[in-house]
């Protein structure tokens, strides 16, 4: 199938992302709360190109991509809800 | 009848519509024991489900008698019927029983009984997965009752509130299986979940969408919603307590930043839910029998669905209110405020809308109408009391005292007499005979009594503080009303019991439909029904509820049936149709479930005598030790074994789907598996952050003294999802070497992040770094160790998977299992993506 | 500092009960229990009428159309009642929440002379109270007491709370004041006793096996009566600091 070549070029891709990570926080250049800004985004592409098309989200009904997306809302609001009520 | 006229989409036919099964479904007859352990038939596992409930309410009876007898009176130290200690264990697990054992049980035997029913199916997505989750919830209430035995068993409320709940505190081994027992009862109702979902969105008849659907599948369909996320995050905080109890973890010590308001955080963003879960059935048993005995369509059905909805999405953002007195600040007091407040609207519009069905009706006041309108009038005491506990300065007041007890049984067990109502409702299509009708009667005015007598005296003396025995001598005549109440509500329980037991065994044989103006579908066939359900096949296209023979049910479909791929299975292998020349004898009986739970008792038994760390000293010790062994190697045992196992369940998608159309049964359970999943690692990510923030965000140190560990198993996972999905690609172009090669591959891919992990920790250990070193420490090894765990669960299923495909498998056009591996395994690579920078690099 | 403009206009409107938190918490309760009391009777008495009513009495059935089994689920309209209805429980709902809110802010309020009042520093454990008196800066005067608060009338006392072991919760209900006693956090309020004499205060979060007798007496006394009992607190205290500090010197 011709998504084997896909498959690999998303590879690739998630390879060096992992890698800008860990240098975003070597190389120092950016402060502290952007810094970990560039992370958590990084994270969140690799996260959807996992789930896009390993997973095959991309061509699934849209229904299961909005599934997991009530489940990750529920993850951030208990998070922001649960840390901004102590400060 | 030829294989063409089977109507399928394409993959094995499940029980074929209209063929009799005069061995019913190869199923033992219904009055050996035999037959009920190894059903997975939907009806038998609801009436499992009811008749285990009735149970557990008379055992969380008997715990409300005794706290009732323990306050006849202020005690003073020493003296009363139960020492301090006791009464503590009464009211924790009086809760804990009543929410967790009884309520939602008694709610589910009806759930599984009828849903599949009204919504014209031959029975759940799942069937074996079904009679799992009933076996799973009893061995966990059994674990509950073997809790007293071991020391004393959970005694700091159903709240279970940090750090009274860890060790230091509460050091009884019968705490800790209290808290393993409520962690097995989440896994039972975590798979009724994926497979109540899956069943009521993908099984429904052609013609029965969404919107037509009966208001009480409705209501389970939003409660199943609700406890897949909710319970996700209990089982989340269950976890986290385990840990401090079991292996020594310092998340709840008292002097560790986050401590105690983490739990109660955990904890309400599932209770709040919780409670909604627990009144939902109610509700649509109550919209149920109020339209079926006044002969009135429920006024306002679709405003009542979207209440019922927006309540569902809403019990999610109002959890704080539990948390008013505790260190929040004022402004997420007052959004928590306005939250409350805007739950209760949605409630207003659907008390009406049930009120105003009595308009104009013909209202047949029998024992299930009784009880229904009963219910309503409890539940709009019990809402009017809410309100004032969301005026945050009422609430200040009100806080820990018998107003909120007051006001939490009004609802709660509204809830219950709603079900109650129920229970007479459907007894005849249940069992095929009429219950007593005139001891309804009399039942419900015992039982009215009773309750209100108990009740509302608890308003009069709400100065008293919770889960106390020595009270204000002022209010003394109230509790002695109120335990007076308690036993003639006690009474009406039994007579309850009685009515239906003797019916049951000499009552008058009951009609199809026993109810004039009842009309959703489990009332268009006998009583009880047959083992297939349906006469036919059915189908509202029409209009109405037809039962279509075969080569109408061909034409009827909608054309999405055809799109959707896959075969009909719930894990097991696939039989296919071809193999046999004669008809096939869908075999639905299977004692997995059954092993399943009895080794998971087992190894919950073994587990609960770990402490801090290690087990006891001596012969104790090593039996808890070889119990936890032979559990665990059980049930990994078990769960291969019913992996194995051929089982042919009924497929969905041949009639309404939305919205997961052309979404297979079993691809669409795993997706909802990881969406708790997700919830699941949420909360204990939210738990890692919280505690950081509270600890201070950059005072924290990463525990690992580089990331470069953690990027090279972010390699190592990467990789093993590339070799997963080259595996399926394989396995796409028939080629069985491939297969093999992607899932070895995969396999010493995950050794390897294993190893890396094991040589990472071994370090950490020698230089004094472990689990109870510090919170720091405690939220790395925890947080990567439950990821572990799903790795080295990833790798068991990738062993297995090899081992099939080294015989043939997912070679010859069946990849769905390496499919679905696949979503698995990319899952588990996705949280690694989010741990790694959590807690290697920022 | 919005919601601090809010309480100020709030508070100087009139609307919003003022007073010590005694009087404050009986006018609010008052009026939700009236209301709550009416709404509840009027519903569930309409429920009643109703239910009696359209009882079924056997004879002719006017309406045809009824519910039928098998038929597809259809609404039974009367939609706009159901509204109105909902609209107006949810004006009562909605004002009587947002009155509170009112005094919300109040009891939140800072106090308006962060110096004058009395500060203590309340303890819990399993099971009493233990009750540190601090200065303006915070810090311990010294004075330190168990089981007994003694507090001076028509003074406003601020009290931090927080417990040594497991969670608590600290409340008079004489003085209706209370809050949560949690451990590694400490948390804020106030109350004034407008009259003398001796209040209970109790603990209102299972802790354990004598949760049920975790008490404390608050007393409050005449102002000079609290100024004179607390000098001779402050007098044992130097007393017993100094001797240490001879017989540490000697």
């Amino acid at each position: 199938m011709a998504r084997t070549k896909l498959y690999t070029i998303i590879y690739v891709v998630l390879f060096v992302l992992a890698t800008a990570q860990v240098a975003v926080e070597q190389v120092d250049l950016l402060g502290y709360w952007a810094a970990i800004a560039v992370i958590a985004v990084l994270s969140m592409v690799k996260a959807l190109f996992v789930a896009g098309y390993y997973q095959h989200l991309v061509w699934e009904p849209r229904s299961l991509s909005y599934l997991m997306l009530i489940g990750f809302v529920g993850f951030i609001a208990l998070t922001v809800a649960a840390s901004y009520s102590i400060l | 009848m030829s294989d063409d006229d089977l109507q399928t989409d394409g993959g094995t036919a499940s029980a074929l519509p209209g063929e009799s099964h005069g061995d019913d479904a190869h199923l033992p007859p219904k009055s050996s024991v035999k037959r009920w352990l190894v059903t997975t038939n939907h009806k038998d596992v609801g009436i499992l489900y009811t008749v285990t409930a009735m149970f557990f309410v008379l055992f969380g009876g008997v715990l409300a008698l005794l706290i009732r007898a323990q306050m006849l009176s202020p005690r003073a130290p020493g003296t009363g019927p139960l020492s301090a200690m006791a009464y503590n264990q009464a009211v924790s697990l009086h809760g804990l029983i009543m929410v967790f054992w009884f309520l939602s049980p008694l709610a589910f035997g009806f759930a599984n009984y009828i849903v599949p029913l009204q919504i014209g199916a031959e029975d759940l997505a799942f069937p074996r997965l079904n009679a799992l989750s009933y076996w799973l919830y009893l061995t966990s209430g059994l674990l509950v009752f073997t809790s007293f035995f071991q020391g004393a068993s959970f005694a700091g409320g159903w709240t279970m509130y940090a750090p009274l709940n860890i060790p230091a505190f509460m050091p009884s081994i019968g705490a800790t299986t209290t808290v393993l027992a409520l962690l097995m009862f989440t896994v039972s109702v975590t798979v009724g979940g994926v497979n109540f979902i899956t069943t009521i969105h993908r099984m429904r008849a052609p013609g029965l969408t969404m919107r037509s659907l009966p208001l009480f599948t409705w209501s389970i369909l939003l409660t199943v919603w609700m406890m897949l996320f909710a319970f996700a995050a209990l089982l989340a905080a269950l976890m986290i307590l385990l840990s401090d109890r079991l292996l020594g973890t310092t998340y709840f010590a008292a002097t560790t930043a986050g401590g105690s308001v983490l739990w109660t955080h955990l904890f309400w963003f599932f209770g709040h839910p919780e409670v909604y879960i627990v009144f939902f059935p109610a509700l649509g048993a109550m919209a149920e029998i109020f339209q079926t005995f006044s002969g009135r369509r429920i006024v306002g059905r679709k405003w009542f669905i979207v209440s019922m909805v927006l309540v569902a999405l809403q019990s999610f953002i109002v959890w704080m209110h539990h948390m008013f007195l505790t260190a929040i600040n004022l402004q997420v007091k007052t959004l928590f405020m306005a939250t409350t407040i805007g739950i209760s609207l949605p409630f207003d519009l659907m008390v009406f809308a049930l009120i105003y069905t009595l308009i104009k009706g013909r209202i047949r006041w029998d024992t299930p109408m009784l009880f229904a309108f009963g219910s309503l009038v409890l539940f709009i005491v019990g809402g009017i009391t809410g309100v004032f506990l969301g005026a945050v300065v009422l609430d200040y007041e009100f806080r820990g005292t018998y107003w909120v007890v007051a006001h939490f049984h009004y609802v709660m067990v509204s809830g219950v007499t709603a079900l109650i109502g129920g229970l007479y409702y459907w007894f005849p299509k249940m069992t095929g005979k009429m219950y007593d009708e005139f001891l309804g009667k009399i039942t419900f005015a015992v039982y009215f009594t009773g309750f209100n007598l108990l009740y509302f005296p608890m308003f009069l003396a709400w100065g008293t503080p919770r889960r106390v025995f020595a009270y204000r001598p002022e209010y003394l005549v109230w509790h002695q009303v109120a335990s007076v109440g308690g036993l003639i509500l006690g009474i009406s329980f039994l007579m309850v019991i009685y009515n239906l037991t003797k019916s049951l065994l000499s009552g008058e044989e009951a009609a199809g439909n026993p109810w004039p103006y009842s009309t959703t579908a489990e009332w268009a066939v006998s009583s009880p029904p047959p083992m297939e359900n349906f006469p036919g096949t059915p189908s509202y296209t029409s209009g109405v509820l037809e039962f279509l023979g075969d080569d109408e049910s061909s034409e009827s479909s909608s054309g999405t049936a055809a799109a959707d791929g896959g075969t009909a299975t719930d894990g097991g292998m696939v039989v296919h149709e071809g193999d046999h020349e004669e008809e096939v004898h869908i075999d639905h009986a299977s004692y997995w479930p059954l092993v399943i739970a009895v080794f998971s008792f087992i190894a919950a038994v073994g587990l609960s005598g770990l402490q801090l760390g290690s087990y006891p000293e001596g012969l104790g010790g090593t039996f808890y030790m070889a119990t936890s062994l032979i559990g665990s190697l059980g049930v990994i045992g078990a769960v291969s074994g019913m992996g194995y196992e051929s089982f042919t369940a009924h497929e969905g998608g041949a009639g309404e789907a939305w919205p997961f159309e052309g979404v297979e049964n079993t691809k669409l359970g795993i997706w909802v598996f990881l969406a708790s999943d997700v919830v699941l690692f949420g909360a204990f990510i939210g738990a890692a952050i919280f505690i950081r923030v509270d600890y201070g965000w950059m005072q924290w140190q990463p525990v690992p003294h580089t990331a470069i560990p953690g990027l090279v198993n972010t390699y190592l996972l990467l990789t093993s999802s590339f070799s997963v999905i080259l595996a399926l690609v394989a396995a796409q172009k028939g080629s069985r070497n491939g297969v093999l090669a992607g899932l070895v591959t995969t396999f010493f891919l995950g050794i390897g992040f294993l190893v890396n992990k094991a040589i990472e920790w071994i370090e950490l250990f020698h230089e004094g770094v472990w689990l109870s070193t510090n919170v720091r420490a405690s939220t790395y090894f925890l947080t990567t160790g439950l990821h572990m765990g799903h790795v080295v669960a990833g790798l068991l299923i990738t062993a297995y998977l090899i081992w099939r495909a080294w015989g043939g498998a997912y070679t010859d056009g069946n990849d769905e299992p390496l499919e679905y591996f696949g979503l698995y395994w990319h899952f588990v690579d996705i949280v690694w993506l989010f741990l790694f920078p959590l807690f290697y690099i920022i | 500092m919005i919601l601090d403009a809010i309480a100020a206009s709030i508070l100087q409107s009139g609307i919003v009960p003022e007073g010590t938190r005694v009087q404050v918490f009986q006018e609010i309760y008052w009026v939700f229990l009236g209301l709550g009391t009416l709404v509840g009777a009027v519903v569930i008495g309409y429920m009643l009428y109703n239910g009696y009513k359209y009882r079924y009495q056997g004879g002719e059935d006017k309406d045809e159309d009824r519910p039928k089994l098998g038929e597809i689920p259809t609404g039974g309209g009367k939609g706009k009642k159901l509204f109105t209805s909902l609209t107006l429980s949810a004006i009562i709902v909605i004002s009587l929440i947002a009155w509170t809110y009112g005094t919300l802010l109040y009891v939140e309020a800072a106090p308006e002379q962060p110096d004058a009042g009395v500060d203590v520093h309340v303890e819990g454990y399993q099971f009493g109270w233990d009750f540190t008196y601090l200065n303006n800066a915070g810090n311990s005067t010294g004075v330190e007491t168990t089981g007994t608060l003694r507090v001076p009338v028509d003074t406003r006392v601020n009290i931090e709370v927080t417990s040594r072991d497991v969670s608590h919760n600290f409340g008079i209900p004489g003085l209706k004041v209370k809050t949560d006693a949690l451990p590694g956090y400490t948390t804020k309020t106030w109350f004034e006793a407008s009259q003398t004499g001796n209040y209970t205060a109790n603990c209102y979060e299972l802790c354990g096996q004598g949760h049920s007798y975790m008490e404390a007496t608050v007393v409050a006394m005449e102002q000079d009566e609290y100024e004179d009992w607390y000098a001779s607190q402050q007098n044992q205290t130097s007393t017993q600091n100094s001797s240490t500090v001879a017989a540490g010197g000697a």
